[in-house]
Formats: structure tokens, C-alpha cells, sequence
């Protein structure tokens, strides 16, 4: 039973600190995109306000608009009317392939290149941009070390030789590769497996953490958009902006019945995967350890529906708590999470998580 | 004379000639790569240009050598000039085709990546879509060169290089001394070039094209 008590994914504490200056603050004016032929807009006079290091997910179904609105953000499409400001410079102004270069571009297809060795794919930026060689091969080293892949291994490997989570990261290096202050991730990871997913989501959101950049993140998963989100807007047709909010808000308070249909029945089980521990602790007192948890444990750092399953999974009522090194501080129980869980529905409980 | 010795006494012709022979067929190669690659990659988005470049090449094999050649003589008059123009005109269908099919076979979450990362149009060309469809073009190139060594023997009738002239003049005069040597010898020389062209094209095909396209 002791893997119950171990580690699962579990969303890091602290992961709504304010912003480091990695980022640029992306804003989105009235914009509308209207394709020539069509009598409705796909994109209907969007606006958004992005702040610096913030990861936006548009969330919606498909074919609402959410590949066309981000890419109005680096001109791959041209907005019909509207603004695209990046630190308070109109997009429209700048010539398209130098802003491309300076924003990391992700896509579910991944498009490597497949003549190119792994390290001359994440090297083209920077090459266009005419940095030296060896600054060159460093930082694909580097990259490579950040997404987990071994350099010797991969740096002269061919895409094709890659599997296809291995490709993504490649993907999202080569994105990193010049250091830009904005990313745009169209369904990154949609084309792999469920749990090569969940992995590859995992180490992106650690990597965010460090990195800070400023993300607008495309998927029409909602797990995903809660699990990497700091922000989610759902969208509905035209990209319209049903709510813009906080995961934990879409969740507590969907602004209506569209939103909740995105949320679906499970609202309170999914909040509970949002909440740490230690979160948890800052509005519960915990009991006393006892000795009847059956050896069960978490940690400050797992999630509240961490400890519930860990529960449920052994038949238990308690699970101790434990401090970094291991030491249980005291044990949670179904009754105090019920009381949480109680406190949390009441208004102004909403900072709970 | 036996064609051993045939061979033996007009070693030195033959091989002036299979030195010319291999010379036409290369510069007109040549050229025609840079046009039809060139063309190939003017029009290969454009359904309707492309349509019009494929059944302009592909028109220009039908017309009869001969009379291809007896067209270009006013314009053009004899010897190398004339024959490098038609060879040219005739082996432009297989490498503008192929260009076109390399082209377009390109993926084009690709080509999306690439101009999301800020390449321009013509710096995707070069760095992406050309390399990516090169295994294909010259495969192209590779059949024009086949067609161009039979076709150069033609290149006699404006008194142009090659084993064309050996070919004719033998088969003028059959019956006479040494004329079925002649025609037999001018023959085997094109066959014996080509081959060995086609071989040494398998190598420069593994040698221009990426290892990550073979993987
Ligand atoms: N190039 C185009 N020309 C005309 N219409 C387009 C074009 N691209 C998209 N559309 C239309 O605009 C609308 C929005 O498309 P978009 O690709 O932005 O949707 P999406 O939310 O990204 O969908 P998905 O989740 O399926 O990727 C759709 O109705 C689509 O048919
Ligand atoms: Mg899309």
C-alpha cells in the first residue's frame, strides 16, 4: 500500500506567485477576424488582456475560433480589425518574420524538420538571427538538457528517429531556442497518448514555473486547461469570451450554463485537484496524527483529491501529513475536507487553493 | 577489320567523342535543372501555372526531333548552340514534373512550423521545402538524363558533338569497309555512357540528400 502514500502529479504549491520578468503582457483589442467568403466572423471583436508570465489557455470547442485567434498574435493570420499589443507595441507594425522570431511557435503537428538533425532544428532561430556557432550548439545542449533529453543522445539524431512525445519536446525546445518572451502552443500535445500527455503537461508545467514565459495555450481539454492554466478563457463560437478567469473560479462560480457544461459533474472532485495540502491547512487545523492510518501519507505538496484517493483506494478515513523530510506533522480526515469543502462554497471562500 | 580491332585504331576518336557526347548531355542537363526547378518552383502552388508549365514541357517531347532540329538551324545554325537547345526543351517535363510533385508533397504542418518560426518565403524554400523535396526532383533529373544521351545522337544532323555522327555516318555507308563497326561502336559508346552516368548519379542522389529523409 505504501504507493498510495508516495508522490502522484501533483500541482505545485505557490504556482500563482507573481510573475517574474520572463514574460511580455499581451493584449488583444476588439479584435475580429472575418475570412472572405463568410457571412459570419470566425473571430467576433475578441479582447483579452494577458499579463507577463502568464499562461492563458483558450479553452472551447472546435472550430469556435481559438487557432484564429492566436494566431493573430503572430500574424500568421491578419486580423480584419482589432489590435494585437506585445509590451504595448502594435503587432501590426513590426514586420511579420522578425516578431515570429521573437515568439516560440508550437503545434499539435509538431512540424520538425525532417532533413535536419535535432540540433539544427532547434538551431535555425537562432541562426537566422545570426548568433555564433558555439553560442549556437550551447544553447541547443542546454534546451535539450531543459526538456529532458540527453544531449550526446539526441543533439545528431533525425526527427524520424525520435518516438513521438520525444519529437513534441523537441518541439517545444525549438520554440524555446532564441528566448522568447512569448510562447503560442496550439494543442501541443494532443497528438500523444493519454499518459505520454500527462507527463509531457507535468514537466511543461515545471518547466513555466522556472521559465515564466508569457503562453497563450490552445486546447479543448479541460483537464489540461486546469492542470497548466493560470488563467482559462472559455471560449464559445466566434471565440466570444464566456469567462476569463482563474481555474478555481471556473470551477466555484461558472458564469453560466455553457461554462458549467465545461465543468461538468465532477466540479467539486476537480477542485479538489487544485487544492495542495498546505493549501488546505491555511483555513483546517489538522488532528492529532493517531496511529490508525494504516501507514497512509501525503505530503504538504500533493493535492487535496490526492489524499482523498489515497483514502478511498485503502478504505481509510485518515491519512497523515508529512513535512518535507518525511515527518508527520499530523493527520486530515473525510470530516475536515468535508468542512473545508464547506467553507470553500460560502462567498469570499473562494481563495481556498 | 575486326571490331576489336576497330575499336583498337579509332580509340582516341572514340574517345573524343564520348568526351563530347558526355559534355552536351551534361551542360544541357544542367540548364535544364536550372529551368525547370526553377519553373517547377514559380508554379507549383498555383494548380492552373503548373497545369500550363507540365503541358508546355510535356508538348515540346511530342514534336519529332528532327524537325526540332530543322527549326532551330535558322534561328540557331549548327554545331553545339542547336543541340544543347533541343536537349534542353526535351528533358524540361520529367524534372519540372517531379519539381511540382516534390513540391507539393511537403507537409504542410511543415511549412506552417517554418513560417511560424519567422522564415521567409524564399528562406523556407531553400532551407526547408527544397531539400525536403530534392530525392524527388532528382529522380527527375535522373530520367531526363537517360532520355538526353539517346536524344544527342540526333544532334548530328546540325553537326553537332558527340556519337551521333559515328552512329550516322555508319549506318550511311552500310555495306562498305568498317561501316557496321562504326554504327556498332557510336551505339555501344551512348548505351556504356549512359550506364555509367546512371550509376554515378545513384551516388550523387545518397551524397545531396539528407540521412534524416532516409531514416
Ligand atoms: N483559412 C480559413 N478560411 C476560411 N475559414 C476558416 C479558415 N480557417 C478557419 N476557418 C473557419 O473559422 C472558424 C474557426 O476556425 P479555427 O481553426 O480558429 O477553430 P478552432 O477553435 O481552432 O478549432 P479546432 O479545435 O478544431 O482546431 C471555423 O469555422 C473554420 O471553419
Ligand atoms: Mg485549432
Amino acid at each position: 500500500m505504501s504507493e498510495s502514500s508516495s508522490t502522484v502529479v501533483s500541482r505545485p504549491a505557490g504556482r500563482r506567485s507573481a510573475p517574474a520578468e520572463g514574460g511580455a503582457r499581451i493584449e488583444l483589442v476588439a479584435l475580429t477576424k472575418r475570412y472572405p467568403g463568410q457571412s459570419e466572423p470566425a473571430v467576433d471583436d475578441v479582447s483579452m488582456d494577458i499579463a507577463a508570465g502568464e499562461l492563458v489557455m483558450l479553452l472551447g470547442p472546435s472550430g469556435c475560433g481559438k487557432t484564429t485567434t492566436m494566431k493573430m498574435i503572430n500574424r500568421l493570420i491578419e486580423p480584419t480589425s482589432g489590435h494585437v499589443l506585445i509590451n504595448g507595441e502594435d503587432v501590426l507594425r513590426l514586420d511579420p518574420a522578425e516578431l515570429r522570431r521573437r515568439i516560440g511557435y508550437v503545434i499539435q503537428q509538431i512540424g520538425l524538420f525532417p532533413h535536419l538533425t535535432i540540433a539544427e532544428n532547434i538551431g535555425l532561430v537562432p541562426r537566422l538571427l545570426g548568433w555564433k556557432a558555439v553560442t549556437i550548439a550551447a544553447r541547443v545542449d542546454e534546451l535539450l538538457e531543459l526538456v529532458g533529453l540527453d544531449p550526446s543522445a539526441y543533439r545528431g539524431r533525425y526527427p524520424r528517429q525520435l518516438s513521438g512525445g520525444q519529437q513534441q519536446r523537441v518541439g517545444v525546445a525549438r520554440a524555446l531556442a532564441a528566448d522568447p518572451p512569448v510562447m503560442l502552443m496550439d494543442e501541443p500535445f494532443g497528438a500523444t497518448d493519454p499518459i505520454t500527455r500527462e507527463h509531457l503537461q507535468t514537466e511543461f508545467h515545471k518547466l513555466q514555473r522556472e521559465l515564466r514565459k508569457t503562453i497563450v495555450f490552445v486546447t479543448h481539454d479541460f483537464d489540461e486547461a486546469l492542470r497548466l492554466g493560470d488563467r482559462i478563457a472559455v471560449l464559445r463560437e466566434r471565440s466570444v469570451i464566456a469567462q476569463f478567469d482563474t481555474p478555481e473560479r471556473i470551477l466555484s462560480a461558472p458564469a453560466d450554463e455553457y461554462v458549467a457544461g465545461f465543468v461538468g459533474s465532477a466540479a467539486a472532485i476537480r477542485r479538489s485537484g487544485l487544492t495542495t495540502v498546505d493549501d488546505a491547512l491555511r483555513h483546517i487545523a489538522l488532528a492529532p496524527p493517531g496511529d490508525d492510518s494504516g501507514g497512509l501519507s501525503v505530503s504538504g505538496e500533493d493535492t487535496v483529491r490526492d489524499a482523498i484517493d489515497a483514502m478511498l483506494r485503502n478504505g481509510r478515513d485518515r491519512i497523515h501529513v508529512t513535512d518535507r523530510d518525511g515527518a508527520v506533522l499530523g493527520s486530515l480526515d473525510f470530516t475536515r475536507i468535508c468542512e473545508l469543502w464547506a467553507r470553500a462554497g460560502q462567498p469570499g471562500g473562494r481563495d481556498v487553493g | 577489320m575486326s571490331f576489336a580491332e576497330y575499336l583498337e585504331f579509332n580509340w582516341d576518336d572514340l574517345l573524343t567523342m564520348a568526351a563530347e557526347h558526355l559534355a552536351v548531355v551534361v551542360v544541357a542537363l544542367a540548364l535544364a535543372v536550372l529551368i525547370g526547378v526553377s519553373v517547377g518552383m514559380l508554379t507549383w502552388q498555383s494548380p492552373r501555372w503548373s497545369g500550363v508549365a507540365l503541358a508546355a514541357s510535356g508538348g515540346l517531347l511530342t514534336i519529332p526531333s528532327l524537325a526540332l532540329l530543322a527549326l532551330l538551324i535558322p534561328v540557331l545554325g549548327l554545331g553545339w548552340v542547336p543541340s544543347v537547345t533541343a536537349l534542353v526543351l526535351y528533358s524540361l517535363l520529367p524534372i519540372v514534373r517531379n519539381t511540382v510533385a516534390g513540391l507539393r508533397a511537403v507537409d504542410p504542418a511543415i511549412l506552417e512550423a517554418a513560417d511560424g518560426m519567422g522564415l521567409s518565403r524564399t528562406g523556407a524554400m531553400w532551407r526547408v521545402q527544397l531539400p525536403m523535396a530534392w530525392p524527388v526532383i532528382i529522380t527527375g533529373i535522373r530520367v531526363s538524363a537517360q532520355l538526353l544521351f539517346a536524344i544527342a545522337t540526333i544532334a548530328a544532323y546540325v553537326a553537332g558533338p558527340g556519337f551521333g555522327h559515328e552512329i550516322f555516318a555508319g549506318l550511311a555507308r552500310l555495306g562498305a569497309a568498317n561501316a557496321l563497326n562504326q554504327a556498332i561502336a557510336g551505339t555501344l559508346g551512348v548505351v556504356a555512357l549512359a550506364l555509367v552516368f546512371d550509376a554515378a548519379f545513384i551516388v550523387i542522389r545518397r551524397l545531396t540528400t539528407s540521412r534524416g529523409l532516409r531514416v
